[in-house]
């Protein structure tokens, strides 16, 4: 159990870990799925069925099943969440490359989302071993983060067969970027960062000064650190940005 | 109260001898309302070619209210006609208000946001304030009429007649009644818009429970009209006053400020409204003063 | 309020075809025979191809668009939801590259009627009279065969018929005003207006952008709910799909929709005589027409003309001079977030709501040509991960933490002119689509000025964020539209196609879109490509059979027909004083 605490995110004044919650964030009993009747019906179908139907596991091989959970987990962690209130990834991932659902592009020095996963897990694999002698997934937390920052970082401490295949850094991208497309898609990641969520036919009244809407709640701002067993927590510009521009996929202007 | 130097002007008023004065504060009404309709249509974009309607009658009840100054002709004749087609015109703009909100989406469904997201339903009635007070005006003595109103030209009977002797307190206290809750309506959503963040906001709200119980009053007792109707006004009219300037500075507090002081104008705390709910307590004012009618 | 007044809102009616909650059509349109000679077919139906498709069906011309993706029904197809709306995006592959590779898909291309129209933010500038003669202005680029005010009273017959919503007076470039009122501000555009004030850099609020102020018609007004990128299920932000293809059906264009075009036909060497495309069952079909226009914007459009090289033109169809392809061009779009104490919401208001044009034009003291716009922007929380992964390297829990905070984030943009370079180009791929047709190539590399120009932009735009008072702020590189790749020009040597869109070397085949700009400015190009789609409409109709039959080119002007604007155009809006 004492290990399992040490996965909680730390109050940072008593340095205790803040109990698992079923709805992290500051904004508490807020709730976008408690207005869903202000919905259209297209927009409200949608949203109960990507809550209520989990895509089964069609592309992921069980062997690579286990791995991609650990990494995705370390990616987009969620112990600070109720165990029945995390929101899947793996599945959407295992969804898109099942169904060949692309963004419209590839890199060139890159290969096609799928190989790119698959070779990426191995990559990730082959670091693990580099740096502990030991399975990814058999590694502790810190550890684990530790292989993971390499590839944030543009580092290739092993797989230098794969790598040279395909680019370090465009890998963790499609990693991140696929796991919050997950995280961030759910209504229970909405509630958490006190987002709006769907808006038609309601949509907002109060556009100025950060204003709530009537059914939107107030912040309530407390304090925390990222579990002491994590690196993940600080913010450092990859390595590779300065001389290879990067960008996220999302439309702006 | 001690009244005294007013004791002519009302005299004036209780005889219904103020036909010019009404004009000339038609007039000015008239003016402002055209002003705002014209900005809160411009906000509208004019997509619809009928909302330019106001904006034209407002320019010709204030031509005509201004000749009535001068004219008596003037007033019977051009202010009272356009007087009366601005009211009408009020009612369709209530019409066609209705319908916008109908239009958005999600309709009645969702009442709230789209009252405050849609066309201010009560504006166009309360647009017809300044062509109300015309309407009237055109039918009072004029001030330098002799008190003895027998002697006259006058109506010969009916309501006509008691407005031309100034005989008309009932009903302007239930004009001023029906006015007050449209105009605390639209405080109330605007300014539960904005979330109530100064506590003034809550002023028009809670007077318009005040001030409509003391022009109810006012309807059924004369006594409550001379006493507590002119106190109630009197703050109701402060508050319009109070709230004028929190608009303005709302405005100028505005993000750019000056620069971009047009925008602002368009954009900020509506600068007439709280004006609107001030002539609700000039109504009841102007309502405490007159003479009772005849019947009843 | 707990619930609707009458329950959940219930699904829209499945009878029709929705175009927003009020506008409705009947399902279905007009069927051609393949075989059937058409006047015109339009290959891609977005901001281009559906202003081409109203004007020429309302002159009365058979004409048929044809559309790789599905014809919307924006009640029943659209969702008020960022993830769901990935099917508005062009989706099918394509290999980008360069040193400075480009972000496709969502970020540029749409699929469906309406095109990129459907997935706009909607800013709706003009460009400036400078931009038609940057090289004879700066030296670098290239000139216009168009003069700014041939372009004018089209940029003013389309900002009425979409309609553009924005101040009276809108001071840069050639000074004008708009025909409907400016929008209120959300919070992000209050931080753009607040900072650019406290340095005294000019800016504007509420416009201008193609999104209803005021009710038009039975478009509803815009209810600030921040999906415009995601598809405007209101119907308040202007796309073809709901300005002009409705006319366009009324007067008896037919829109075949899910139908990917694979190649331009030629009858002999001078001249085309339809186009192949397969069905949504994949079976190829033959649409005969008279002549052929192609809209289907600067990818697509080179693509296509590439994929149709045959015998006589072996390079691809009018690219003797080898231009085709070359001199893409995308806008630097530099986003720059700054966290603010307070709070914003920035998922409120539509994303493009105001901007500055200060740095637009050259200014020699800065060291490099052209310049840039200031916009607001307003990703909602899956794009702003994203961007808190490029601008902070932000994952696990510090990506957990930074989108608690995603409220108190507001976000702008800079929209640089990147300028054309030959290297930047179009070119056919090893790989196949799901058709089995070549896919496109896509190579971009900054240049030097291009460099200079972002990183004054970002410095400039950082400092504004600063001044309206953000405790952080951080910047994430990316790039904005795609246009260029088939330029318009007098000299054959140097360009595709003539200054009505007719390619040099085939007398019946056209191309309108975003490809035949030969430059971009600093504004966001859905309103030219607009305007140009009006004026290569009007040219056509000017023209008449003599398209059908002749070799000849004339290149007088032809009038403008105000006749054949979108149906209310005049009747609705701000008289326009400047």
């Amino acid at each position: 159990m004492a290990e399992d605490q040490e996965l909680l995110p730390v109050d940072p004044q008593s340095g205790k870990p803040i109990p698992r919650t079923k709805q992290p964030g500051y904004y508490p009993r807020y709730s976008t799925l408690s207005q869903k009747k202000f919905w259209d019906a297209t927009t409200r179908k949608l949203i109960e069925e990507r809550v209520a139907n989990i895509p089964p596991i069609r592309f992921f091989t069980q062997a690579e099943l286990p791995l991609i959970t650990a990494v995705t987990s370390r990616v987009l962690p969620q112990d600070d969440r109720l165990a029945e209130y995390r929101i899947p990834i793996v599945p959407w991932i295992d969804h898109r490359l099942f169904e060949n659902e692309i963004d419209g592009y590839r890199f060139e020095d890159m290969p096609d989302d799928r190989e790119a996963y698959r070779l990426g897990l191995q990559a990730i694999e082959q670091t693990a071993h580099a740096m502990y002698a030991k399975l990814f997934v058999e590694l502790e937390p810190l550890d684990q983060d530790a292989v993971l920052k390499t590839i944030h970082d543009g580092e290739k401490r092993a797989a230098h067969e794969i790598w040279s295949r395909m680019s370090v850094d465009r890998f963790w991208h499609l990693l991140v970027q696929d796991c919050v497309s997950a995280y961030y898609s759910h209504p229970w990641a909405w509630d958490e960062i006190g987002y709006g969520g769907p808006a038609y036919p309601r949509a907002y009244t109060r556009l100025e000064n950060g204003l709530p809407e009537p059914w939107e709640v107030d912040e309530q701002r407390y304090e925390w650190q990222a579990p002491a067993s994590s690196l993940s927590g600080a913010y450092d510009q990859q390595a590779g940005a300065t001389d290879k521009p990067v960008h996220g996929q999302g439309g702006t202007h | 109260m001690e009244l005294a130097p007013l004791a002519p002007v009302i005299e004036r008023i209780r005889d219904g001898r103020f036909q010019r004065s009404l004009a000339l504060v038609t007039a000015g009404s008239s003016l402002v309302s055209g002003l705002e309709v014209a900005y809160e249509h411009y906000k509208g974009s004019y997509s619809n070619l009928i909302m330019y309607t106001p904006v034209l009658l407002s320019g010709a009840v204030t031509a005509a209210s201004t000749s009535a100054i001068f004219s008596r002709r003037a007033a019977e004749t051009w202010m009272r006609w356009t007087c009366a087609i601005t009211l009408l015109d009020g009612v369709i703009g209530f019409g066609f208000h209705i319908r916008g909100i109908c239009r958005k989406p999600g309709g009645w469904s969702i009442p709230i946001t789209n009252l405050i997201m849609g066309p201010p339903v009560f504006a166009p009635l309360l647009f017809g304030t300044a062509a109300y007070l015309g309407f009237m005006a055109s039918y009072l003595r004029r001030e330098e009429d002799s008190r003895i109103a027998i002697l006259q030209k006058k109506p010969a009977r009916g309501w006509r007649r008691e407005i031309h002797e100034g005989r008309f307190q009932k009903h302007l206290a239930a004009v001023a009644a029906i006015w007050t809750v449209l105009s605390g309506l639209e405080a109330w959503y605007s300014h539960y818009k904005s979330r109530f963040r100064i506590w003034a906001q809550w002023t028009p709200v809670l007077l318009t429970p005040i001030q409509f119980g003391a022009c109810v009053a006012a309807i059924f007792s004369e006594n409550a009209a001379r006493k507590f109707l002119p106190a109630t006004s009197t703050l109701a009219m402060i508050d319009g006053a109070v709230g004028f300037g929190y608009h303005v500075r709302g405005i100028a507090r505005r993000p750019g400020g000056k620069k971009t002081w047009l925008y602002n104008i368009l954009y900020g705390p509506p600068i007439f409204a709280p004006l609107l709910f001030a002539a609700c307590g000039a109504l009841g004012l102007l309502a405490s003063v007159l003479r009772r009618e005849k019947r009843g | 309020m707990k619930e609707p007044l009458f329950g959940a809102f219930r699904q829209a009616r499945s009878d029709v075809h929705n175009l927003g909650p009020l506008q409705r059509i009947a399902k279905g349109t007009k069927q051609y025979r393949d075989d059937e000679e058409v006047d015109y077919v339009i290959v891609g139906l977005g901001s281009a191809g559906g202003v081409l498709l109203q004007r020429l069906a309302k002159a009365g011309f058979k004409v048929v668009g044809i559309e790789a993706g599905p014809f919307w029904d924006t009640e029943l197809d659209w969702v008020s939801d960022e993830k769901g709306s990935h099917k508005l995006y062009w989706n099918d592959l394509r290999i980008t590259g360069g040193t400075d590779p480009l972000s496709l898909g969502e970020n540029n291309s749409g699929k469906g009627v309406g095109g990129g129209s459907v997935h706009w933010a909607a800013f709706a500038p003009r460009f400036h009279p400078s931009d038609f003669r940057v090289y004879t202005e700066d030296g670098v680029g290239a000139d216009w065969p168009i003069s700014y005010d041939e372009l004018k009273p089209y940029y003013e017959l389309l900002e009425r018929e979409i309609p553009v919503a924005g101040p009276a007076y809108f001071p840069w470039g050639d000074p004008h005003g708009y025909p409907y009122g400016p929008h209120p501000l959300g919070a992000v555009g209050d931080v753009l207006v607040k900072g650019c004030t406290k340095l005294g850099i000019r800016v504007c609020a509420g416009g201008p952008v193609a999104i209803l102020s005021g009710s038009h018609g039975n478009r509803p007004h815009c209810i600030y709910r921040g999906f415009c990128i995601q598809g405007c299920k209101v119907g308040a932000k202007a796309s073809t799909l709901i300005t002009h293809v409705p006319e366009a059906i009324r007067y008896g264009a037919e829109v075949r929709e899910l139908s990917m075009v694979s190649r331009v036909s030629m009858r002999n060497r001078d001249r085309v005589n339809g186009v192949f495309y397969f069905d949504r069952e994949g079976r190829e079909h033959f649409q005969k027409a008279k002549a052929v226009i192609v809209s289907g914007y600067a990818i697509e459009t080179p693509r296509l003309l590439l994929n149709s090289a045959c015998p006589g033109h072996e390079h691809g169809l009018s690219n003797g001079s080898g231009t085709l392809g070359r001199y893409l061009m995308a806008q630097a779009g530099n986003v720059v977030l700054g966290r603010f104490a307070d709070l914003i919401r920035m998922y409120k208001a539509p994303p493009a709501h105001a901007l500055s044009e200060e740095f637009y034009e050259t200014d020699p003291r800065r060291g490099f040509a052209r310049g840039f716009a200031i916009q607001t922007v307003a990703p909602l929380p899956i794009a702003f991960a994203k961007q808190m992964m490029a601008a902070k390297g932000a994952w696990g829990w510090g990506m957990r933490r930074v989108l608690m905070d995603y409220n108190h984030w507001a976000t702008l943009g800079v929209l640089g002119e990147i300028l054309p370079w030959e290297d930047n180009r179009v070119e056919i791929a090893n790989e196949k689509d799901q058709f089995g047709i070549p896919v496109a190539k896509v190579t971009f590399n900054l240049h030097e000025n291009d460099k200079k120009m972002i990183a004054f932009g970002v410095k400039k735009v950082t400092e504004i964020m600063r001044a309206a008072g953000a405790e952080e702020v951080v910047q994430e590189s990316r790039y904005a539209h795609l246009v260029g790749a088939c330029r318009m020009g007098s000299d054959p040597r140097d360009s595709v196609v003539d200054k009505f869109g007719r390619t040099h070397e085939i007398a019946n085949l056209f191309v309108c879109d975003g490809s035949i700009l030969p430059t971009q400015g600093s504004a966001n190009p859905g309103l030219t490509i607009q305007a140009l789609a009006a004026r290569t409409a009007d040219y056509l109709i000017s023209q008449g059979e003599r398209i059908f039959t002749s070799d000849r080119r004339d290149m007088t002007t032809p009038p403008i027909r105000y006749s054949l604007a979108v149906e209310d155009s005049f009747t609705k809006g701000v008289p326009r004083f400047v």
